[in-house]
């Protein structure tokens, strides 16, 4: 961490050094490094399987890395510090399992969780966003399993934006939407101050920052 | 009131009786003959066992001798609940007999002290069989939980994360999985309750009753019972997995994968 030890962590929201990950039989990562200053966006590119939504996961602490540092707004990431940290953190899975129940109480539940006691649901911000992911209000009654992919995506990216988090992962956010509603998402993200680490390899999302490619599986830069 | 009486002589022509299973399974070329000789050698052998260091124990009546007895009633349940439940036994082992013991505890006080109203708890007589029942009934429903708990949460790791990816605690992200869990092992036993007296005699009513004693007796134990094995039930399921849930998860709220055998 010499050299990151120097940077000014007010600036770096998140930093991730040498990350080393593997599973049995396999180097999915290998010594990565990134930094990501506030208010930017940057694309993690990749083929399948480069590693890419493993990277989102080992930020969140989902998936322990054998090597490597990762700083969120200036604390290191470890087993105590994380559920702190997840607070500064909005995320958006690829292909999202929302659980059960209808919409609205999707969107809702996030707000009765201790960790976000002191916000509530902004119900104007959901209502605009809706009208822009093209999903009518009617949708909040539905029962969540009764949406399609490209709804459950659009819902997903929503319960995370309206938990207004300052930085945002967001995993294959399109993967899911046509070409309307990933417009949308390119043209909010590049709107917004928000801080974004976005996992795509959809060309559609290439201008909304600067873009890391990880190399294909193996880690050894030759399977793209 | 007249008592039935058994004699080891009629109990020697019950096994004549089994000479219709044997041959069902002899004529279908069934492969589980010598499964079902075994299987009655060995009940024969364990319950001759059991009855002889039961005398023993009622005779004795010994509080440490009695303790001793529900600890290993609760040690072997336990055994089985983590092998019924695919967990590996060194790693629970302490939770889940720590929630066995309390569940059991609990509802083997209120039945003994207070329902029957005897101040020894540890009384042999009532308290092994009463003990021995509550925890039977509940050794099913705990593997049925904590085993739909943990099937569930391997199932549904992306819905975990989800939750945790929102803020969640990680009693508010396994939530949903724990009410699964109680419900499934819960509903035998209530479903069970709902239909006594209309399907089947239970087996303390039916004990009760061939002891001798009337049957608005045989009911008032009955239902002693049932509600004991329903609140012992509740009890264990639900200290069952918070208890080891504190081992099954690592620092950061993920299933830990080698509690698995």
């Amino acid at each position: 961490m010499d050299k990151q030890s120097t940077l000014d962590v007010r600036t770096m929201p998140l930093i991730m050094e040498g990350i080393t990950l593997s599973f049995p039989g396999q180097t999915v990562i290998e010594d990565f490094s990134m930094l990501l200053p506030w208010g930017e966006k940057q694309v993690l590119a990749g083929a399948s399987g480069s590693g890419k939504s493993s990277i989102l996961r080992v930020i969140l602490g989902f998936i322990v890395p054998d090597k490597g540092n990762i700083q969120i707004d200036g604390h290191a990431v470890d087993g105590k510090s994380i559920w702190h940290l997840r607070k500064k953190i909005g995320y958006v899975p690829q292909e999202p399992q929302l659980g059960t129940g209808k919409v609205q109480d999707i969107l809702n539940h996030p707000f009765t969780y201790k960790a976000n006691a002191g916000m509530s649901l902004d119900l104007q911000q959901q209502s605009q966003l809706l009208e822009q992911f093209s999903l009518p209000v009617s949708i909040l009654e539905k029962e969540i399993t009764d949406l399609s992919g490209g709804e459950k995506q659009r819902i997903a990216i929503i319960a995370a934006l309206l938990l207004k988090r300052p930085i945002y992962l967001f995993d294959e956010p399109t993967s899911a939407l046509d070409k309307e509603n990933a417009a949308v998402l390119a043209d909010l993200l590049m709107r917004s101050d928000m801080t974004a680490l976005v996992a795509t390899h959809d060309a559609r999302l290439a201008g909304i920052g600067d873009c890391i490619t990880l190399p294909g599986r193996g880690g050894n830069g030759g399977g793209h | 009131m007249t008592e039935a009486v058994i004699h080891p002589w009629g109990v020697a022509a019950g096994y004549l009786m089994t000479l219709i299973p044997l041959g069902v399974i002899y004529w279908y070329k069934l492969p589980m003959m010598g499964q079902a000789l075994l299987a009655m050698v060995r009940m024969t052998i364990q319950l001759v066992f059991v009855g002889l260091y039961l005398q023993v124990v009622f005779r004795l009546n010994n509080f440490w001798l009695n303790l001793l007895w529900l600890v290993v009633m609760v040690a072997v349940a336990d055994g089985s609940i983590l092998k019924g439940c695919g967990l590996k036994i060194r790693v629970m082992a302490t939770e889940i007999f720590i929630a066995l013991l309390v569940g059991v505890a609990i509802p083997l006080i209120v039945f003994v002290g207070v329902v029957l109203s005897c101040p020894n708890v540890l009384d042999a007589r009532l308290m092994i069989p009463i003990a021995g029942m509550i925890l039977g009934n509940c050794m099913r429903a705990d593997i049925v939980g904590i085993r739909t708990f943990y099937q569930s949460l391997a199932g549904s790791q992306r819905i975990l994360e989800y939750r945790l990816g929102q803020s969640a605690s990680l009693s508010e992200a396994t939530r949903p999985f724990v009410i699964q869990a109680l419900q499934q092992a819960m509903t035998p036993t209530v479903a069970t309750m709902a239909t006594f007296g209309l399907v089947s005699l239970p087996g303390m009513m039916t004990g009760v009753i061939l002891g001798g004693n009337d049957p608005m007796t045989a009911i008032q134990y009955q239902i002693a019972i049932m509600l004991s094995i329903f609140t012992g039930t509740s009890i264990t399921v639900t200290l069952g997995i918070r208890l080891s849930a504190r081992r099954a998860f690592n620092a950061y709220g993920i299933p830990d994968k080698s509690i698995f055998a």
